[in-house]
């Protein structure tokens, strides 16, 4: 057994993507007195490091650990006793990949019973996207985004109880982008760009309970502001070498700022322990003011010299109304009822001043823009019966009514020329399902979706499409054991296109606690996707409208891995993630496909066939240890390996060895 | 007006009829197991639960212990548990005492409601699709051996939702996906697992766990700001159908999340001029007759409309 034990150890272990920090703390989990308080903490201080062979862009874009010293973990936690502290009663502070990370992550809670809650969430992100498959590979962005939530409650236990919050969103790095100068028939160019946005939310309100009635109102203040800069092109040629545009000069200021003050208001009550109500209605008022000014200087695709100015100036505005009203209805145990009326409205409107200059010629136009409205009104009435302790069913029926109107300049030269139009869509839709526990352990659900819509907006929108999910569980104090199964099938046809999507998934995971000191854990999961489509664009000048595009896409995913503790001394984690992309099984990515059928029109199946599939592999093994040296002092080291491969094309592959050593202290 | 009475025969009698059954029916004491009306008190737990009541400071629940004037009878153990006089003369027994692992899915959520009722985000909680499922609170929550000092949940919140949705964890072991597993995100960012509103887009279908954003919008909004406008020119496949429209959110083999490798075929497959579609029934705009794909230049579509998400100065989103 414990040579069977030592082979699975590989294959099957806790699931646990990344190897850091390491989730077992130094010191005592009951923690220490400290006066009237009782203090836990850990804190994992370490160095880490990577090795990456191949595409660095594509590593830094999936995975991006780098080198350094970190502050891979940490927590305190601050109790008091009697709950009678002086200042605080409670202090919990959480942190994660402090330093360099580009993960980093923390959170703090401090509560004074009775008085105040206080909670805080600041996070950070490296995000780097090469993004090469868009734009051919000219579009990439190296920013960091820093996100922070403040909310204090005040009387937080009490019936009157006030909030006031603070949020904060800054994205600032450099990125590069693309542009057409100087008509549609222009060339295309790279420049780069310096990203500046905020985004600042102020908001306050209180809850008031009365008898039964709960009633919440807030007020908030979104403040965004955008000041990213953009200009300065890689290369005065374009993208294409046979044609003559140049670019040798660009600026271009794009500043945007905006509020969006709302109002939301709710009401709930547990009117009787049988009978619930719920009220809730929110309003908001988007504003972005923007002002656009773009200067360019090059030579045209006649080869004459060209400036082009262009100036943009105004407001878009987009006020958002929604509401509900929702009716439970559960007595006892066995039954519940439930009917909610929703609506939502939504109009998107502004005007803006159109300037152009080129050369010595200079137009000037003014427009004002009322350009989309939705508008939908929804119904749902959820029933649920458990008819046996051991079974029961649910079901939902729900009506959506959706009016889309537009009015649409079409040209900026003729501002009456406009395009009016309105389409409004209805959708029914309902899903049934049972449960079942035929013992304690053991949970069954099935449940089917059906669903219509009359003139759904897009050809890939829901038209008439069916659901089927399914999952069996099975849990005990040892054993964990799911299965899932999904299905979602769309069509959506007309007299000359079609378009269907069929998506299916099904797994299955489970978990085994072997003894107290090893845990086993594993799991497989396939994702299949394929959405066939109509197709009509030019080639050639030509209208080609009777084509086709056929996506396939089939996910093996399987992951293990295995914790284990050796003679209270050491942990040991190893494991192991695998995700495989099959496609449709074609060897190069021009040969011809399997779903060749689907393409009509044998000029462009190579065009076509590149973009049906995206092959790929991605693994990463793992592997970590923690050794307990002291009662409040441990030693880790963990391995982390990353490989990506292309089956098509090889030019974004990698292989990264990433790992860490490290110490946790507890104080 | 034949409009305002299809509005009222369709979305005003339902309520009413819900609301017309419900009065008058018997009331219920959730969570109440029915065994005892006497009260023990604390002292009498500790004696035999030391376990659960020696570090019970640390838990949440006990703020409401140390705040309150009122009788202890109503904030301490059988606050939860209900009257244990019965159970400690009979010593012990899950027949004399409310127990939760013995409770059904609605016992234990009309138990845990008594109190969490008041919370905003819980109100939807039995519509969610995990109620329906007869998912309840303590199959997530651990009271008193949680991993979570914040929410008392039985593991660390990922592990908690991977447990049951093996797919989704399958999802986020993509090449390219949302930072949840790094830790920078958390399957709550995106998600109310105690219910949601109905969504404001995509025809406000059954809502399937997913929050709002502050416009009750897509999540996906609340970070990515610069996607939210207004805008002159709104994409309106954001506005009206979601992002999912053209990204997954969990994750994804493609690069940014994307439904399709190339990014030409995802444009396509909508902009093909396929009747009963669009914005009069007259079919999404086909590109231009100036695009000829047969040249790869002309596959690049976000190359020349770098705006897809939305323009203030152009209505083919150039600039």
């Amino acid at each position: 057994m414990r040579r069977l034990l030592l082979f699975l150890l590989p294959l099957l272990s806790p699931a646990q993507p990344v190897v850091s920090p390491t989730p077992e703390p130094a010191g005592s989990v009951l923690g220490e007195r400290l006066g009237n308080y009782s203090v836990t903490n850990s804190w994992e201080l370490g160095y880490r490091f990577r090795t990456v062979d191949g595409s660095l862009d594509k590593y830094r874009s999936d995975v991006n650990f780098g080198n350094g010293i970190r502050l891979l973990g940490g927590s305190l936690g601050i109790h008091s006793r009697e709950g009678k502290g002086a200042f605080f009663d409670e202090l919990l502070l959480e942190v994660r990949g402090l330093g360099n990370d580009p993960y980093q992550f923390s959170s703090l809670r401090l509560q004074k019973n009775v008085w105040y809650r206080y909670d805080l969430l600041w996070r950070s992100n490296e995000f780097v996207n090469p993004a090469l498959a868009i734009a051919g590979g000219e579009h990439a962005l190296y920013t960091n985004r820093q996100m922070q939530d403040h909310d204090l409650t005040v009387l937080p236990q009490s019936k009157l109880r006030f909030r006031l919050g603070f949020s904060n969103n800054g994205q600032s790095g450099s990125g590069l982008s693309t542009g057409q100068w100087f008509d549609s028939r222009g060339d295309e160019f790279t420049y780069s760009t310096q990203i500046r946005r905020t985004q600042r939310e102020y908001r306050m309100g209180g809850d008031f309970v009365l008898r039964k009635f709960k009633f919440s109102i807030s007020r908030g203040w979104e403040i965004f502001k955008d000041d990213t800069r953009y200009g300065v092109p890689l290369a005065s040629e374009g993208a294409s070498a046979e044609d003559a545009v140049t670019l040798t000069s660009l600026r271009r200021d794009e500043p945007v700022r905006g509020t969006t003050p709302y109002w939301r208001a709710h009401l709930h009550s547990e009117v009787a322990a049988w009978f619930t109500i719920q009220a809730r209605f929110t309003h908001s008022d988007g504003r972005r003011n923007f002002l656009f000014n773009e200067f360019a200087v090059g030579t045209d695709r006649f080869g004459a010299d060209r400036s082009r100015q262009v100036l943009l100036s105004g407001t878009g505005r987009r006020p958002v109304s929604t509401g509900s009203l929702t009716l439970t209805w559960h007595p006892g145990s066995v039954f519940t009822l439930i009917n909610q009326t929703a609506f939502h409205n939504t109009r998107m409107d502004g005007d803006g001043q159109y300037a152009e200059i080129n050369g010595s010629l200079a137009a000037l136009s003014l427009v004002s823009f009322q350009n989309l409205g939705i508008r939908t009104l929804s119904n749902a009435t959820d029933a649920s019966w458990q008819i046996r302790k051991w079974a029961g069913i649910f079901g939902n029926y729900q009506l959506s009514d959706r009016r889309v109107r537009s009015i649409e300049i079409l040209d900026l030269a003729i501002p009456s020329n406009v395009a009016p139009t309105e389409q409004t869509n209805r959708q029914r839709a309902g899903t049934a399902g049972f449960r079942l526990q035929p013992i304690k352990p053991l949970r069954i659900t099935l449940g089917a979706e059906v669903g219509r819509n009359d003139r759904p907006f897009y050809a890939t929108s829901d038209k008439n499409y069916h659901a089927l999910n399914a999952r069996a569980q099975y849990r005990t104090a040892r054993w964990n054991l799911t299965s899932g199964y999904q299905s979602f099938r769309n069509t959506n046809s007309t007299s000359l296109f079609l378009h269907s999507s069929t998506g299916r998934s099904w797994s299955a995971s489970g978990g085994w606690t072997v003894a107290k000191n090893l845990q086993l854990d594993a799991g497989y999961s396939y994702m299949h996707w394929d959405a066939l489509t109509g197709l009509a664009y030019f080639s050639n000048f030509s209208l080609v409208d009777q084509d086709r595009s056929y996506y396939v896409s089939n996910i093996h995913t399987l992951h293990a891995g295995a914790q284990w503790q050796l003679r209270k001394r050491a942990d040991v984690y190893v494991g192991y993630v695998r995700t495989q992309d099959r496609g449709d099984g074609r060897a190069t990515a021009l040969s011809v496909p399997i779903q060749s059928q689907y393409l009509l029109t044998p000029a462009t199946t190579a065009t076509f066939a590149a973009a049906q599939v995206f092959p790929l592999s991605y693994q990463a093994p793992s592997a970590r240890l923690s050794v307990i040296l002291r009662p409040n002092l441990r030693w880790n080291v963990g391995w982390q390996y990353y490989a990506y491969r292309e089956m098509l094309n090889a030019w974004q592959d990698y292989s990264a060895h990433t790992g860490f050593v490290s110490l946790s202290y507890s104080f | 007006m034949g409009f305002c009475r299809e509005i009222i025969r369709r979305f005003f009698w339902g309520p009413v009829l819900c609301f017309a059954v419900a009065v008058g029916q018997p009331s219920g004491m959730p969570g109440s197991s029915g065994t005892s009306t006497q009260y023990a008190g604390n002292l009498a737990c500790r004696s035999c639960h030391p376990a659960a009541s020696l570090q019970f400071f640390r838990n949440p629940h006990s703020n409401a212990a140390k705040a309150s004037r009122g009788v202890s009878e109503n904030i301490g153990c059988e606050s939860c548990h209900g009257p244990g006089k019965a159970h400690v003369e009979a010593k012990g027994g899950k027949a004399t005492i409310v127990a939760f692992s013995d409770l059904s899915a609605s016992r234990v959520l009309d138990a845990c409601l008594r109190c969490h009722w008041k919370e905003q985000n819980r109100a939807n909680i039995r519509r969610s699709a995990h109620s329906q499922a007869n998912i309840t609170c303590t199959n997530c929550h651990s009271i008193h051996r949680s991993a979570t000092p914040r929410f008392l949940l039985a593991r660390q919140q990922t592990e908690v939702c991977y447990s049951c949705h093996n797919d989704v964890r399958a999802q986020f072991s993509q090449p390219v996906r949302h930072r949840v597993n790094e830790g920078f995100m958390k399957c709550s960012d995106c998600h109310n697992p105690h219910g949601t509103e109905s969504p404001t887009w995509k025809m406000g279908r059954h809502p399937q766990l997913v929050d709002s954003g502050l416009q009750n919008e897509q999540p996906c909004l609340k970070c990515h700001t610069d996607k939210r406008g207004p805008f002159l020119y709104e994409h309106a496949a954001l506005r009206v159908d979601g992002c999912e429209s053209c990204h997954v959110s969990h994750g994804s083999p493609n690069a940014r999340l994307l439904k399709r490798p190339a990014v030409f075929t995802l444009c396509l497959e909508c902009h093909n001029g396929a009747g009963s579609f669009g914005r009069q029934a007259d079919g999404i705009a086909l590109q231009s007759a100036t695009h000829n794909m047969a040249d790869p230049r002309y596959r690049n579509c976000t190359t020349c409309h770098i705006r897809v998400h939305g323009s203030n100065g152009d209505r083919t989103f150039l600039r």
